[in-house]
């Protein structure tokens, strides 16, 4: 009888086990303050006080905290995503799927309204700010128009986002659609993120300068570029898939134009209420390509070498530029890798991203006499236009 | 504070287990009423002092009430013992909608204190049992406290009346007892757990995204709509796992709240296996007092609609629950009355008896559930719209698109669907019980069984804690009762 008693009590013994265990490691296990899987800032310990805890902000944060710090924290999530790949058979998890190499976010809903409030928010930057000028617009697809429904996953109908948003601009007129959705392929994104690759953008640039008339005005091609190379990027999927995945390698482009050009960022010229402007000699003016931000995970993005990553306002100044034109490009994160490519044609290129700043603001900072006028966006904020200021 | 968090999995938890085996018998009960106010202040950390002004009100009542049991006196406070309670229930739970749809009032909606419906009833059921003399009353405060508060049960049940844990809360466990509890309760925890996040949880993203759409097909909807009462079914039925698993560990023998309801054949069998605490104690304390079914049929179908009436209620005070409720007190009527036209004889081969009414069953139960689920009744009407015609959600002129998302949410889901089915009805528990018996008829295979049973609860828990570790998904529905 006495033998028989370990059998009964073995689950008592694993289930303390386990409890106690997990319960140690989360006290003694160090903390991090960064995600590279998911590349993110990690929760932090909150401050335990008397109006945290009526207002239950403290038990929200403190439950963050311990989710962010479990001990073994990735490889519970891969656990997870293999359950649900494997088990449960779904065919994504936290809306990632993966098919080849490539992995991408499940959208597939459509809305029209913010495709036409896109279409009311051109229209009226035109009028406030340029009403006399001509501008161009095109949409960078999202992986899935190249990978979702030949691998039974659905998207939305692009085919309809695009006549929506051009039926409304033509009623607007004088805007150029700019198609560039034929120039690109699945194999001109990352695999493990959202974002596209500077080394195959050629003839997207090439693209949007004819629809400028600009016929290569810089004379540049791909060999006239020096290929520098991130190593281990692990795109924002790769975090949310939770899956082992390849790393990508980052390529960015550089030659003499990119070298002697400078990047002025709104955020960090703005000190005490003040805006230190491009042409004023105290203005703080970085390099087109941010290595610095890879150094001690300064940017949790590598993607963020880019001009420097996410900024309300840029201006990017190439002095060895073949013409005087200037492009002012509405835009999101994609067009950061994109920009530097057309530094040999344009002598300045400002950067406005309506998501971090009031479209109401912009006529301070950014003269549009003259100026080529582009709207470039992703078909993900084309469908979520209300983040757009 | 949440079963299914990490705050309480792997602090609240080990502390409660360390603290409560480790302080002697007698000091038990202040150990649990310690950590069940610190479990409920977690979550409510202002509403904990309602709860405690409660406690301490009723007590005071039924000691006066005890005290003055032979005079007029005593029956005033007995009153006045189950007034209160149902006072502050009507004033949290059901004022602002009482003055918005009665009185044509606009006033401010109050927050729900979280588990006010299941204390009331427990507070209110022991104060019926004291004054009919059906338990003693508890003299010792902690105890009686400890009894109200019991974390397990205290926001979600299921409904734990004095008389259920009154000799345990006294007299406490044996040691023998202990170990049979503790290894019980920690099986049951953990499948409690695992219905709630690997089920529940999954099957509530598949809800969201298909609610999420404009339109769907046909299958999409009966999948929807199987998908909402299987949700519904594993989160709160999980949850009582977890708190009847609790209890065992702690040493406690809490109430069966469901036994497989999906497998019923009548609306009465249903509810004779869903939520039982809950109709066991409106059939004790309203219905048998009402006089039951031992009256004139206009009287019993008057029982039965103020029963339902207050069942639909009891979840919620909107018209969804209220429709809800009525909808299964004519359901009732109806099915009483065709028993006594039939006579309970069927001219049908006994399988086909069998099919049809589980058939029905199942269809009254999804649709009732689509009512339940849905905060407005246009809503519920368009959902139930689209099981049966076109019209409402169901498209009548589609895209490849849309056909394509269709396809792909009911393809993407599908698992987790037949699991949810499967997991609902007796056959998991049937093939586990074969397995045991076959094993067990040796020595190496019994001890195998338990090696197996350990590492299953430990695999349960190490999933569920990777699900809650990456997901967000993990809201529980019966908290808002």
């Amino acid at each position: 009888m006495k033998n028989d008693r370990w059998k009964q009590r073995i689950t008592i013994y694993v289930f303390l086990f386990w409890l106690v265990g997990l319960t140690l490691l989360i006290v003694i296990c160090p903390k991090e303050t960064v995600s590279e899987a998911e590349r993110r800032r990690l929760a932090e310990k909150p401050e335990l006080t008397l109006d945290s805890v009526l207002d239950k902000s403290f038990m929200d944060n403190i439950e963050k905290y311990l989710l962010d710090h479990f001990p073994f924290r990735n490889a519970f999530r891969r656990v997870k995503a293999h359950f649900a790949y494997d088990v449960l058979l779904q065919k994504e998890n936290n809306d990632i799927y993966t098919a080849g190499a490539h992995a991408s976010k499940l959208d597939y809903e459509l809305k029209e309204t913010s495709v036409k409030r896109l279409a009311e928010k051109m229209a009226g930057l035109r009028e406030k700010y340029f009403p006399n000028q001509m501008f161009c617009y095109a949409v960078v697809p999202d992986k899935n128009y190249f990978l979702a429904r030949e691998n039974g996953f659905p998207s939305m109908d692009y085919g309809r986002m695009v006549t929506l948003l051009t039926e409304e601009m033509e009623r607007a007129g004088n805007a150029r659609y700019i198609d560039i959705l034929s120039c690109l392929s699945i194999d001109d994104y990352y695999h493990t993120d959202t974002h596209w690759r500077q080394e195959r953008l050629f003839h997207t640039a090439d693209t949007i300068l004819g629809a400028f008339d600009i016929e290569d005005a810089s004379g540049m091609q791909e060999a006239d570029y020096q290929a520098n190379e991130v190593k281990d990027f692990y795109g924002v999927y790769y975090g949310q898939a939770a899956l082992p995945m390849e790393p990508d390698t980052i390529v960015y482009l550089t030659n003499e134009v990119t070298e002697s050009a400078s990047v002025w960022s709104l955020e960090e010229n703005f000190h005490n209420g003040k805006v230190v402007l491009p042409d004023e000699t105290a203005a703080v003016l970085m390099p087109v390509y941010r290595t610095d931000k890879l150094e001690d995970m300064m940017s949790v993005d590598k993607y963020d070498i880019y001009t420097g990553g996410a900024s309300s306002l840029q201006v990017i100044r190439s002095p060895k530029a073949a013409t005087d034109k200037r492009l002012v490009v509405f835009r999101d994160s994609y067009t950061s890798s994109l920009a530097p490519l057309l530094l040999g044609t344009y002598r300045e290129i400002t950067l406005i991203d309506l998501r971090y700043i009031n479209s109401a603001l912009i006529g301070e900072y950014v003269d549009f006499a003259d100026a080529d006028i582009l709207f470039l966006y992703n078909t993900a904020i084309v469908n979520q236009s209300e983040m757009l200021k | 504070m949440l079963f299914s968090s990490i705050t309480f999995l792997y602090f609240f938890l080990p502390l409660v287990i360390l603290l409560y085996f480790f302080v002697p018998q007698r000091g038990r009960n202040l150990v649990l009423f310690a950590v069940s106010i610190l479990f409920y202040a977690w979550g409510e950390p202002v509403y904990v002092f309602l709860m405690l002004a409660q406690i301490v009100i009723s007590y005071v009542l039924v000691w006066l009430m005890d005290s003055f049991r032979q005079k007029r006196t005593g029956r005033i406070f007995y009153v006045l013992s189950v007034f209160l309670p149902f006072a502050a229930l009507f004033y949290f739970k059901y004022f602002h909608f009482f003055a918005q749809t009665v009185l044509r009032l606009e006033t401010k909606e109050i927050p729900l204190p979280i588990g006010i419906s299941f204390y009331t009833f427990q507070i209110v059921s022991y104060c019926a049992d004291v004054h009919y003399r059906k338990v003693k009353r508890q003299r010792n405060f902690i105890t009686y406290a400890a009894y109200v508060t019991l974390f397990p049960q205290l926001v979600a049940g299921p409904i734990v009346r004095y008389s259920d844990i009154d000799q345990t809360l006294i007299k406490g466990t044996g040691f023998s007892d202990m170990h049979v509890n503790f290894e019980r309760g920690a099986v049951r925890f953990a499948v409690g757990l695992g219905k709630k996040v690997l089920v529940a949880n999954v099957l509530g993203e598949f809800v969201a995204e298909v609610a999420a759409l404009g339109q769907r097909n046909l299958a999409l909807s009966w999948a929807y709509a199987i998908a909402v009462s299987l949700q519904i079914y594993f989160d709160f039925s999980g949850y009582s796992d977890m708190a009847i698993g609790l209890g065992s560990i702690l040493g406690f023998s809490f109430p069966e709240n469901f036994r497989y309801p999906f497998i019923a054949r009548s609306v009465s069998e249903f509810w004779r296996r869903w939520h039982i605490t809950l109709g066991a104690w409106f059939r004790d304390y309203v219905y048998i007092p009402m006089g039951g079914n031992r009256v004139s049929m206009s009287r019993w179908i008057w029982n039965i609609l103020v029963v339902w009436l207050f069942t639909g209620l009891w979840h919620g005070a909107g018209w969804n629950f209220i429709t809800w409720g009525l909808l299964f007190a004519v359901l009732l009527v109806f099915e009483k009355a065709v028993v006594r036209l039939c006579g309970g004889i069927s001219r049908l081969p006994v399988f086909l008896t069998y099919f049809f009414r589980h058939a029905y069953l199942v269809i009254i139960v999804l649709v009732s559930f689509l009512i339940f689920h849905n905060e407005s009744l246009s809503g519920a009407v368009s959902d139930i719209q689209a099981l049966f015609s076109s019209g409402g959600y169901i498209a009548v002129d589609t895209g490849e698109t849309e056909r394509l998302v269709w396809a792909y949410l009911l393809r993407n889901r599908i698992v987790i669907l037949i699991a949810g089915i499967v997991g609902s009805t007796p056959l998991p528990m049937w093939f586990w019980t074969r397995i045991q018996e076959r094993f067990k008829t040796c020595k190496t295979g019994e001890a195998a069984i338990h090696v197996v049973r350990g590492l299953l609860t430990v695999g349960l828990l190490f999933l569920c804690t990777a699900y809650l570790i990456d997901g967000s998904f993990n809201p529980f529905l019966y908290f808002r009762f």
